[in-house]
């Protein structure tokens, strides 16, 4: 009941109205564009699908045929009120006038676009700043809690939580342009990871799509209404809902909304880093850029590649079995992990407790939406150090037009240009080091076995620590060569501790969290307890393999390349 | 009324595209060496004024043609190459290099059955641009195609690019078998066998396996059987009548790309564990390891 109630949208009431001030960002305007921007979202979508006969019977035949397919198989509330209306809209429209036809695709967008638009709630924003660390603080370390509501220290979650990158830049950019951030995505904590360390580095509150699901989880629910996020129903499978997600997030950044979106489009299943980006809300950014210029707006778009990199990662059992039920046909939404349960959250924050730096934000060098990089005045500077003026790349016999299928070009090189950023700036973690040379050592010693045969040798496979502490010092050396060329970071922790201090760290983390023992040390040996959640881990450094290995190791190296080219 | 057409090189094919693009707007040639016709220029800024730009350099010249130019570029300029070569050992594309080393993304290719003096002249003929923008395939259009000059247009810019390059390779060797009067069911199966290798090589390049067998592969390819003579036809005659790589190729009277890019190809091929033995064999052959009748003899045997 009460779980119910919380996942209502639930508001603070309307008692002291704030004002924003101009130095705001466009979000604190928020709820008085509301109307107007779902107005334009319902106008954009009619304009679309109402100019001819055919696409208007079209949508509308589309959508009813899905809603009613999707709540004929839902059988609750949502289904008892709304399923009367999609059959009979079924039956009706062939004999529909173009008038009536028009009428029922306004009213269809003029709902769907309700149910996407979010709230910002200044006043919650405010509360939220001041009482989410000590909040978080709490979920994890209950008795600490009256201490740290009194002490002006840094809550733990602090320490937890590290960002790194082009913090400076963003801020300066976030007040010429509209930054659409676009990071790495392996958990549901992100978007509140991300959203709290904004706020933490004093970078301005951002707009994204949350999954309907993300809503049930009472903890969140409350601050996912008021701050910004609004609904995306990933149940909902027709067109016209797609485009309505899509002109909605366009309609936002066109009007200069900080935006964040995951471009993987779900948290990755392997462990692995995205290998393939679902662009099409990355394109409504093109889009609304485009159009800004047409219609003689010069406000540039920026892309802010980030990594958001765990050592722990609260849900990886779920996630790498569901990558190995199904290899590739992933179910898309998970309901029953450990995200959504209660005494997960509070293992999972007590067990990260005291480590610093558990989760590493990386904000990278921001793009355009051209894949050109930004100068520290917002300038973007073309390769070979050319600074380009990004409306022309909107031009065509001398002036800025509109080309849907010219920026869907540019947003799939765009995505090629934020995978290439993605590898360089992804964050090598210590877990993620000793489950790749452990992982790596398994390959080794079942040559010619498949990835599933591997799977099965649960502890069989060991090493002595003296031998398994060596190999881990050179490999993080080698890896660390891989930094200094560029070719990827790691995070502190892992660059300056002593190969002992990584591999026990490493083990302590995972031990108590994870449901299944992953590696432990049996006399002076180490064991690779659970293959399974190794790989999870290990997976992060497909990409790297080869250039991290000894030439002792380069084919088991090879092996594990190959399951980042399957994936 | 609309921006001049830029050219880059003022080899054969550039001076007739210059030609092509003159007989319905204005045209402005870039070459070091320069010429007497009026609009031909050594200055590379005067480039900046067009819209479109075809660049007609070897692969080999396209670092430092891009890196001349990239400075006079910015968003509006759609450029357009017509080389039949791929850059460095991972075998880049050139219409990639340009994407990466310059402000043009708006990029893409002129491939296929193209002949010179065909569209100088506007005889029958086509070819393909391969591009992601549709507008760059529709410019390209407007400036060269005439009454009978057909150009269709392909997504798959990688496919293309490939293709061109692998096909210049299989002409050389079309080149040669002509001469020897290799029968004509042999050479059937060493060039269907020589477009599948160079599918999987595309493939693996990021290409479409269909794109190979289409206008940028097997059309490109009928061309050089069908007699168009090309220059890689002509070395791969020349060499059949046993003149060195040097002589054989001053005879082609053209830079062949071809030449270069047979043993890049299959280093790539061993590196990434794809079958190129053609291209392998071909290498050999011009390095001299072995001679084209022992290489021949080996593909068939094989």
């Amino acid at each position: 009941m009460l779980k119910k109630l919380l996942s209502r949208p639930m508001r603070l009431p309307r008692l002291k109205p704030y004002v924003p001030s101009p130095d705001d960002p466009a979000i604190f305007w928020f709820n008085s564009e509301r109307d107007d921007i779902i107005r334009e979202v319902v106008r954009r979508l009619v304009e679309r699908y109402a100019h001819d006969r055919a696409s208007l019977e079209y949508a509308l035949n589309e959508v009813a045929f899905h809603e009613t397919r999707r709540l004929e198989g839902q059988r609750d509330e949502e289904a008892k009120a709304a399923l009367g209306y999609w059959r009979g809209l079924l039956r009706r429209i062939a004999r529909m006038s173009d008038d009536a036809k028009r009428d029922a695709l306004r009213g269809i967008a003029q709902r769907m676009a309700r149910d996407i638009a979010g709230n910002f709630d200044p006043r919650v924003y405010s509360l939220a700043t001041r009482v989410t660390p000590r909040l978080l603080t709490g979920v994890m370390r209950p008795a600490s809690l009256p201490q740290d509501l009194a002490s002006l220290g840094a809550p733990a979650i602090d320490e937890m939580l590290r960002a790194e990158g082009e913090l400076d830049l963003l801020k300066r950019l976030e007040k010429i342009g509209t930054l659409v951030y676009v990071p790495t995505h392996s958990s549901n904590l992100d978007s509140i990871a991300l959203g709290y360390s904004l706020m933490r580095e004093d970078l301005a509150p951002v707009v994204y799509g949350a999954g309907k699901n993300l809503f049930t989880n009472p903890i969140i629910s409350f601050f996912m209404h008021n701050l910004g996020a609004y609904r995306v129903d990933r149940r909902v499978s027709a067109r016209l809902y797609k485009e309505a997600l899509k002109t909605y997030s366009c309609v936002m950044i066109e009007r200069g909304y900080h935006s964040l979106f995951f471009p993987g489009g779900t948290r990755s299943r392997s462990g692995m880093l995205e290998r393939h980006l679902k662009l099409g809300l990355a394109g409504t950014a093109v889009e609304a850029f485009a159009r800004n210029q047409v219609f003689g707006i010069d406000r540039p778009v920026w892309f802010v590649p980030v990594t958001i990199n765990y050592g722990l990662v609260m849900e990886a059992e779920s996630l790498i079995e569901d990558h190995l039920k199904l290899m590739g046909e992933a179910r898309y939404i998970i309901e029953d992990d450990e995200f959504s349960q209660v005494d997960r959250w509070v293992t999972f924050f007590r067990k990260l407790i005291g480590t610093q730096g558990a989760c590493v934000i990386r904000y990278g060098r921001p793009v355009d939406c051209f894949g050109n990089t930004v100068d520290d005045d917002g300038r973007s500077v073309a390769p070979g150090g050319t600074v380009v003026d990004p409306g022309t790349y909107v031009w065509r016999h001398g002036a800025p037009v509109l080309d849907a299928h010219r920026d869907a070009a540019y947003t799939r090189e765009l995505g090629e240009t934020l995978l290439d950023v993605y590898r360089k700036d992804t964050v090598l973690m210590q877990t993620q080091l000793t489950a790749h040379v452990l992982f790596r050592r398994l390959v080794r010693e079942t040559p010619g076995v498949d990835l599933f045969g591997r799977l099965r040798f649960r502890g069989e496979v060991r090493m002595p620590r003296e031998d398994f502490v060596r190999d881990l010092g050179e490999t993080r050396d080698r890896a660390a060569a891989v930094e200094s060329a560029g070719g990827v970071r790691l995070s502190r922790k892992l660059r300056k501790s002593t190969p002992e201090a990584i591999l026990d760290e490493s083990i302590a983390v995972w031990d108590g969290y994870h449901t299944r023992c992953v590696s432990r040390q049996v006399g002076s040996d180490i064991v690779a307890e659970d293959p399974t959640l190794l790989l999870y881990y290990q997976n992060r450094l497909v990409d790297y393999a080869q250039q991290v290995a000894s030439d002792d190791d380069l084919p088991a190296a090879r092996e594990i390349s190959l399951l980042g080219a399957q994936a | 009324m609309s921006a001049p057409v830029g050219v880059v090189g003022g080899g054969r094919f550039g001076r007739s595209l210059a030609t092509a693009i003159l007989r319905s707007g204005d045209a402005i040639l870039w070459s070091r060496s320069g010429g007497e016709e009026a609009h031909v220029t050594t200055e590379v800024k005067e480039l900046s004024r067009c819209e479109l730009i075809f660049l007609s350099v070897p692969s080999t010249h396209v670092p430092a043609v891009a890196k001349a130019l990239a400075p006079h570029l910015d968003g509006r300029h759609l450029l357009v190459h017509v080389s039949r070569g791929l850059i460095g050992d991972d075998l880049w594309t050139v219409s990639r290099h340009l994407r990466h080393n310059t402000p043009a993304r708006r990029v893409g290719c002129l491939a296929g059955p193209l002949d010179a003096e065909a569209f100088s002249e506007d005889r029958p003929g086509g070819g393909i641009v391969g591009t992601q923008f549709p507008e760059v395939a529709d410019a390209v259009r407007a400036a060269i195609a005439g009454a009978s000059l057909r150009l269709y247009d392909s997504r798959d810019v990688v496919g293309v690019e490939v293709a061109s390059a692998m096909v210049g390779l299989l002409a050389l060797q079309a080149g040669f078998c002509l001469e020897r009067h290799i029968p004509p069911s042999a050479m059937a199966v060493m060039m269907s066998r020589g477009l599948a290798e160079a599918a999987r090589v595309g493939v693996k390049l990021g290409g479409e396996e269909a794109t190979f067998y289409g206008m940028a592969g097997s059309g490109d390819l009928f061309a050089a059987l069908g007699g168009d003579e090309r220059a890689e036809v002509r070395l791969g005659r020349a060499l059949a009548r046993k003149l060195d790589l040097e002589a054989a190729g001053r005879e082609a009277g053209a830079y062949i790309e071809g030449v270069t890019i047979a043993r890049r190809v299959a280093a790539y091929a061993e590196r990434v564990g794809i079958e190129a033995p053609i291209a392998a064999v071909t290498a050999r052959a011009l390095d001299g390891e072995m001679s084209i009748e022992d290489g021949l003899r080996y593909l068939m045997e094989r």
